[in-house]
């Protein structure tokens, strides 16, 4: 699998470079600016972008904007973006096209080379990867549809909302997969949400409901 | 027949109205002529409120003609450090605000002055059209019976009265509707002879006001002799008189005359602190009670301020060219009407024994003419001698080039020392959280890696268990590090600026927020974080506190103002003396010359007002430019 990575940060660059050849990806292109990243991104096309948010020549979303500018440019160009801090901000940005293929992570992720190179390979199979510290911020806002919830099917919407399919959603809470499409359903009941099976679809929807009241 | 007769009564009563409007202009002309000659302007509103009632009765019976009044201004609300404000003005009590408020209500509403011109006019139409008909009847119903020969004559008359009444009638009604009632908007003819005449009226205020500063001036000079005998105490108290007096004619000058005047006092110095022996110096003497102290301390820095003298001189001088001023223009028009044009009128209209003002007494056409040339050339120079008035006013009583000078120092020095402190503070607590956290942390890390170096040949087990430790150490650390980076600088305001990070902030809001207005531009840095963290600020007081359930969040950037607008629908009552939050603010902005207004009555709702002069400057454009080549 391609992989373009850009990361202003030698060390890292270098560090994530080597994970990810490690993991069986091949990185294409290693960028520490955000022209370059545009570039590289539109020249190469690959599978997967790994992105960090802040980059030169201005150190400030210039990743983020040269991988939105990308995927206006190439529909569906998956990216996954981290960052030192999550901000809802930019995960709704990264989501408002609806067209999935994005991720959005705080760059610790990584301390866990499972669980990074699972979100990579989600994002690059089209699917989403938001990062725990988003979902928690959103369910910190206290709504009354949320709170109709029960604890389990808390559970289960956040992790959700971090991109996971019914069956690793199923795995993590030592459910039977069909368990987890019950609480699915009724939560998507409870939320006044039309149900669907697609995974991508289901975290619009949840951000959706979250952004939107 | 009937209907003739009916509205032949309601004539009547129109007539009596006519009467009674003329018995109000002479309650007002007994109330307005000191309340406008000597300067006691206060007087004026109030017998003008007192008799709208009886307006507002022939509103009713003249067909229900709705009230033009403006609604009356509430009562002074306090702010939230317990003074008032009134335009740009703090008082500490809520007397001033009050009323001026209240005058600026009675004399600002056009309804006001259609008012007096109906009592002006009212006597003439409301007997001819209301009486009028009435009178037909009587004359006719006198012809007829009295002389007895002329029943013709005086049938017709009646039958002409009773004819002619429901006409008159409707012709008083819609005049009165026109005068009385509410209306759109005033002909440009009217609104600029409707200037005229307030910039006369306030002139002749300034006139009256004039004979006031006289008076002071005296007060001055008593105050003066008496300290030479050896009366201290008179002086303070006479300055502050003074001061009082200046510092209306000030905003006066400022709302009437256009001319804006800064106070110039040296502000009063706080007590000294006691010397080792227990005394208080107060220049080269030393003294016991704090009292004492106080006194001469306050004598020091009133006969020290030429701000003092100042006024002094102002009020010796001001009878004498403000009253020039005001007898230029206001007294021309004056003494032009009364002394000159009117009394040659009534001459002219052969009135014997006219008052006896008149300078051409015995040729009554060219003492006409003079009078209204006098009226029309004090009438146009009117605008100038109250735009004149203001700028004298502003030479001797705005603050000199060295005054504004000493207090911009002073205020300098202060918002120094809040903002070298709140800096200080703030780095003592990044010092403690990173040796208290993070360092800790990473210290602990290296610990265990040591101790898995160690074990990891014979008990590989443990040492996993220590790598589980120490890769959860750092993740730790790492969020402590992102808060304290958080704390200090918001990531997303340093990539995206204020407005967005706001966004951010209400996006994360536990109360429903939202953002209104742009900035053009990326406000400098060390701004924008203050902005930032005050404006977070009230976010969290109007989620904590004020039990809000939607916050609306505006910026806007004026005349090289930032204004950020916090408003909450919560239940009020944020003291500013009370929480240390909105103290927090305060300290923040007055590095920048910044203010917070927090305007929160009980019961809602909150409004908090930061305001900050700052240029805005335009945003990197490297960023601009990736997205430019996006499209390209």
């Amino acid at each position: 699998m391609r992989v373009v990575l850009a990361e202003d940060l030698y060390l890292l660059r270098e560090g994530l470079k080597q994970l990810l050849s490690a993991h069986g990806f091949s990185v294409v292109a290693a960028v520490d600016n955000g022209p370059d990243l545009l570039r590289a991104l539109l020249d190469e096309r690959p599978d997967v972008a790994v992105v960090d948010v802040r980059l030169p020549p201005t150190q400030t979303d210039e990743g983020l904007q040269a991988a939105l500018a990308a995927r206006r440019e190439l529909p569906g160009l998956p990216v996954l973006v981290l960052s030192q801090h999550v901000e809802r901000l930019y995960a709704r940005e990264l989501l408002a096209d609806g067209t999935g293929g994005v991720g959005y992570l705080l760059k610790d992720r990584v301390f866990n080379a499972e669980q990074f190179v699972d979100a990579v390979r989600r994002v690059a199979a089209g699917g989403t990867a938001m990062d725990p510290d988003v979902i928690a911020k959103l369910f910190a806002r206290s709504d009354q549809k949320v709170g109709r919830l029960t604890p389990r099917e808390r559970e289960v919407l956040e992790l959700m909302a971090e991109g996971r399919s019914n069956g690793a959603i199923g795995q993590r809470l030592f459910l039977s997969e069909s368990a987890v499409g019950k609480h699915t359903a009724s939560i998507f009941g409870k939320l006044g949400l039309a149900a669907s099976d697609d995974d991508n679809r289901r975290v619009l929807a949840v951000l959706a409901f979250l952004d939107g009241r | 027949m009937t209907r003739g007769l009916g509205a032949l009564a309601r004539g009547l009563l129109r007539g009596f109205y006519a009467v009674a409007s003329a018995g109000l202009l002479v309650v007002h002309l007994v109330l307005f002529v000191p309340g406008l000659g000597l300067g006691l302007i206060f007087l004026l509103p109030w017998p003008i409120v007192q008799l709208r009632p009886v307006t507002n009765l022939v509103r009713r019976s003249c067909g229900d003609v709705p009230r033009p009044y403006r609604d009356r201004p509430g009562p002074p609300r306090p702010e939230a450090d317990g003074r008032y404000r009134y335009d740009r003005m703090l008082y500490h009590s809520p007397f001033w605000p009050r009323q001026v408020g209240y005058l600026n209500w009675v004399l600002g509403d056009p309804a006001t002055w259609r008012d007096v011109g109906w009592m002006l006019l009212n006597p003439v139409v409301g007997v001819v059209l209301g009486a009028g008909p009435a009178a037909l009847v009587i004359a006719g119903l006198t012809v007829a019976f009295a002389t007895g020969y002329w029943i013709a004559v005086g049938l017709a008359l009646i039958a002409l009265g009773v004819v002619v009444a429901p006409a008159a009638l409707r012709a008083h009604d819609s005049w009165t509707r026109r005068m009385l009632g509410p209306r759109d908007e005033v002909g440009s003819l009217k609104a600029w002879l409707g200037l005229r005449f307030m910039t006369l009226v306030r002139l002749a205020a300034l006139g009256g006001l004039t004979v006031v500063t006289a008076g002071l001036a005296v007060l001055s000079a008593a105050a003066l002799a008496l300290f030479a005998v050896g009366v201290v105490g008179t002086i303070p108290e006479n300055a502050a008189l003074t001061r009082r007096v200046t510092e209306i004619r000030r905003r006066l000058a400022e709302q009437w005359s256009g001319v804006s005047i800064q106070t110039p006092y040296r502000p009063e110095p706080p007590l000294p602190p006691r010397r080792p022996d227990g005394l208080y110096a107060v220049g080269d003497n030393l003294y016991k009670s704090t009292g004492w102290t106080r006194f001469f301390q306050r004598l020091e820095w009133i006969w020290h301020d030429p701000a003092t003298w100042r006024d002094l001189l102002w009020t010796v001088t001001d009878p004498f060219v403000g009253g020039a001023l005001v007898l230029m223009s206001a007294g021309a028009v004056g003494y032009g009407f009364l002394g000159v044009a009117l009394p040659a009128l009534l001459r002219l209209t052969r009135v014997d024994d006219p008052p006896a003002l008149l300078v051409l007494a015995d040729r009554p056409t060219l003492a006409l003419a003079a009078g209204v040339v006098l009226v029309v050339a004090g009438a146009l120079a009117a605008p100038a001698a109250l735009r004149w008035h203001g700028r004298w006013t502003a030479v001797l009583l705005a603050p000199t080039a060295k005054a504004r000078l000493s207090t911009r120092v002073e205020q300098l020095t202060e918002s120094r020392a809040d903002a070298t402190s709140a800096q200080a503070a703030e780095l003592r607590r990044i010092e403690r959280d990173l040796h208290d956290g993070a360092q800790g942390r990473l210290v602990a890390v290296g610990l265990a890696l040591g101790a898995i170096e160690a074990l990891i040949e014979t008990d590989p087990a443990a040492a996993r268990r220590l790598v589980a430790d120490a890769r959860e150490s750092t993740a730790r650390a790492l969020a402590e590090l992102r808060d304290l980076v958080r704390g200090v600088r918001p990531p997303v305001l340093a990539e995206r600026g204020l407005v967005e990070a706001v966004r951010a902030l209400a996006l994360d809001s536990p109360v429903p927020a939202t953002v209104a207005g742009g900035l053009a531009g990326r406000v400098p840095e060390p701004v924008e974080s203050a902005v930032y963290f005050a404006v977070s600020e009230a976010l969290v007081n109007a989620a904590k506190h004020a039990a809000a359930s939607t916050v609306e969040i505006a910026f806007a950037h004026h005349d090289g103002v930032l204004t950020a607008v916090v408003e909450d629908d919560g239940r009020g009552g944020a003291d500013p003396a009370v929480g240390s939050g909105l103290r927090g603010m305060r300290h923040r902005l007055s590095a920048f010359d910044g203010t917070v207004r927090v305007v929160s009555p009980a019961g809602g709702p909150t409004t908090v007002t930061l305001e900050v002069p700052c240029a805005l400057f335009s945003p990197k454009t490297s960023t601009s430019s990736a997205r430019d080549s996006s499209n390209s």
